[in-house]
């Protein structure tokens, strides 16, 4: 194992079971095999097992954040489980290096009937300090979880908000040398969250804490993780470089939603019929250089080029724009404008759409294009985009996005301020 | 600096071999001391919590079967035999040390139970957990106690100064307790049928043994309680208090040398299994 790894996890499964009868009779001869230093077999599939985590392997180094995304059910808890020692994995290996927090349920541990003040107490206790370290952190730890009075209250008066403040006040104080975060952060209020990322950023930065993050916010995801592991259905899908990660989840997501649209949607009647087809799409700045980002407030071009078959009359094309978190943020269609396209020739053409003064800011963004008939029944030809295929472009950085840092919005537009002349007056 | 490096595998106790296991047990219980006075004290604290009467729970019980064997007693239809003190004292007395053993145990086996949603969610000693939901049941006996020195104070008897070694007397049967208390957590943990059985069996044990009636000197009781170990280790410390002595001194040293080793035996059996209950709990 290198110096800098942190957390090493090689070709490791784990088994569930779905019957509640079969788990009792099986748990029952695992602890019976282990009694009698014989091996549980656990390498094997029994009657209505299944694998709930299947040969994944990654590696996390010291200071860097590994986010584990994927769809319910795909196995990221069952991982941080194992990577917590909650339960060994029946197959494969996993190395730890230092003390190991876990933030996988906050409050889990509370005593309702205990006030905030003698939680604490327990509740660091089970997540491994001693006496001393809390007493000396109890303050930072109150301070940090910001919950006033209440911190003599029972915790069964609490809010949900409340207890994610204190339980995870509490966890964040451990001072582990690596933290395992299970979707916990979904309950606080925006500035809380802050909050918690910050203290995640410093912890990471400042104590070199290795951090694995399970969460199905991809734009958390994103902006905190370096490296991420795509899983579904317990097996390692993507892995790598988080934006690649998030690019590989996003493909599948948008085909699900794709499958389930084409179902319930009777709209489209004759899907990809490819009397027209698109041959190549561009994104040009306003010399008509091909480019890939942009600024705010810059001129964008986006070219389609296609072919027909045949003459078609009525063409209607359409740009949907989304950001990389799956927001739709704008459509472009000729027909919003009130322009009809008559007809496109049999043969090569192009088509362009301009659109001044991008009011987008900072992110990645990411096209669907399509080509219909003039009653939108027939689908000609259609691309899907993702944020890393080349339908994608770049909005570089700005003023407005380098204030806000994480909480940049999507669109920015000039603004004009009134201001009461009186107050200026000082007088 | 060497940092702590775990690894998890497949049957991962097994594969660190049995000699160390003793190491890696005494260690954790080390560490853990501060915890397991932590659950301690909550399970202490939070046992009587959001009820009206309280603490007087523990007495209720008590009162309530004594009560019934001195009608019992009266009407004839049960005896309970020669005891040199007033019924009473020599009854609450026993019950308290009995319900010691009962409720330690029946709060032991539900312990990871009623833990549930947090061994599924953090990895910490489950070894405390157990260990430290003795604590509901030494509540109910400080508070039974309490009852004990009122009887004593009414019934103007002055308690044997061996009263002090109480402490020291009730150790055997409290790793005994512990002891039971992990194999069956464990099994609790995986089918919850045997919290129910505890709770029936805790019963029919009470009766058969002379918890609140005097050792039986003849027929089959009188030899099912000579190798009953409860009686040993409700009747000592009871004789101890009432009397200042120890009249069956040598049963009490075996079984208390047999608890011994039977918490070390759970203690291990424990060690090797308990993460298989996260898994099934």
């Amino acid at each position: 194992m290198d110096e800098g790894t942190a957390i090493k996890v090689e070709h490791v499964s784990k088994k569930y079971c779905k019957s509640l009868n079969r788990s009792m009779f099986y748990g029952v001869k695992d602890i019976g095999r282990n009694l009698f230093g014989l091996s549980s077999h656990s390498d094997r599939l029994r009657e209505s097992e299944f694998w709930a985590v299947d040969n994944v392997s990654f590696e996390v180094k010291k200071g860097e954040t590994l986010g584990i995304i994927g769809p319910n059910g795909s196995g990221k808890t069952t991982l941080l489980k194992m990577l917590n020692g909650i339960f060994w994995p029946d197959e494969g290996k996993i190395t730890m290096k230092g003390e190991v927090g876990a933030l996988i349920e906050i409050g889990a541990g509370f005593h309702p009937l205990l006030t905030g003040r003698e939680n604490v107490y327990i509740n660091a206790a089970i997540l491994g300090m001693n006496k001393k370290d809390v007493d000396e952190k109890f303050g930072d730890i109150i301070k940090f979880a910001d919950i006033g009075d209440f911190i003599d209250t029972p915790v069964k008066f609490y809010s949900l908000g409340m207890f994610v403040r204190l339980g995870f006040a509490v966890a964040v104080h451990c001072e582990p040398d690596i933290l395992l975060v299970d979707e916990v952060l979904a309950v606080g209020d925006t500035s809380f969250r802050n909050k918690c990322y910050k203290k995640l950023n410093e912890i990471k930065s400042e104590k070199n804490v290795a951090i694995v993050f399970v969460s199905h916010d991809l734009y958390a995801v994103e902006k905190f993780c370096d490296k991420g592991i795509f899983l579904n259905h317990g097996k390692n899908k993507s892995y790598g470089e988080i934006h690649k990660v998030i690019g590989d989840y996003q493909v599948m997501i948008r085909q699900l939603m794709k499958n389930q649209q084409d179902v319930t949607n009777p709209l489209f009647e004759k899907r990809f019929t490819k009397e027209v087809k698109i041959t190549n799409v561009k994104f040009l700045n306003q010399d008509g250089k091909e480019q890939k980002v942009f600024a705010f407030g810059d001129t964008l071009r986006i070219r389609i080029e296609y072919e027909a078959e045949n003459i078609i009359h009525n063409p209607r094309f359409r740009i949907d724009v989304w950001s990389w978190e799956e927001k739709l943020i704008s459509i472009f269609d000729p027909h919003l404008e009130n322009i009809e396209i008559p007809f496109i020739n049999k043969g090569r053409g192009v088509i362009e759409c301009l659109i001044e003064k991008l009011p987008f800011l900072e992110n990645r963004y990411y096209l669907e294009i399509g080509i219909w008939d003039k009653t939108r029944t027939i689908i000609f030809d259609y691309w899907a985009g993702n944020i890393n295929t080349n339908l994608s472009f770049d909005i570089l950085p700005n003023r407005v996005s380098t204030t806000m840092g994480q909480w940049t919005p999507i669109c920015h537009f000039d603004s004009r301020w009134l201001i009461d002349e009186k107050q200026l007056d000082r007088t | 600096m060497s940092e702590k490096i775990t690894t998890y595998e497949p049957d991962n106790s097994l594969r660190k071999g049995y000699p160390s296991i003793f190491g890696e047990i005494f260690n954790e219980l080390k560490k853990n001391r501060w915890l397991t006075f932590q659950l301690f004290k909550r399970d202490f604290f939070t046992i009587y919590k959001q009820s009206f009467i309280g603490v007087l729970w523990a007495v209720i019980i008590p009162i309530v079967s004594v009560g019934t064997f001195i009608v019992l007693n009266q009407s004839g239809v049960f005896a309970i035999g020669d005891i040199d003190v007033p019924y009473p004292i020599y009854a609450v007395l026993g019950m308290a040390f009995w319900q010691l053993f009962s409720t330690g145990l029946i709060a032991c086996s539900n312990s990871l139970v009623s833990a549930g949603s947090m061994i599924t969610k953090i990895n910490f000693s489950k070894k405390s957990l157990v260990i430290a939901s003795i604590g509901q049941s030494i509540v109910s006996f400080l508070i039974q106690f309490v009852l004990v020195v009122i009887l004593f104070i009414y019934y103007r008897i002055e308690p044997n100064i061996a009263i002090l070694l109480i402490p020291i007397t009730v150790i055997p049967m409290m790793l005994f307790t512990l002891g039971l208390g992990f194999i069956l957590s464990i099994l609790n943990g995986i089918m919850r049928d045997i919290g129910k059985i505890i709770a029936v069996l805790m019963t029919f044990l009470m009766f058969l043994t002379p918890v609140l009636y005097a050792k039986p000197t003849t027929g089959i009781l009188a030899t099912v309680t000579n190798y009953n170990p409860l009686y040993y280790l409700v009747s000592v410390p009871r004789e101890l208090v009432l009397n200042g002595t120890i009249s069956e001194w040598k049963g009490f040293l075996i079984v208390s040398i047999a608890s011994f080793i039977i918490f070390i035996m759970c203690l291990i059996v424990f060690h090797l299994t308990e993460t298989r209950v996260a898994e099934r709990i």
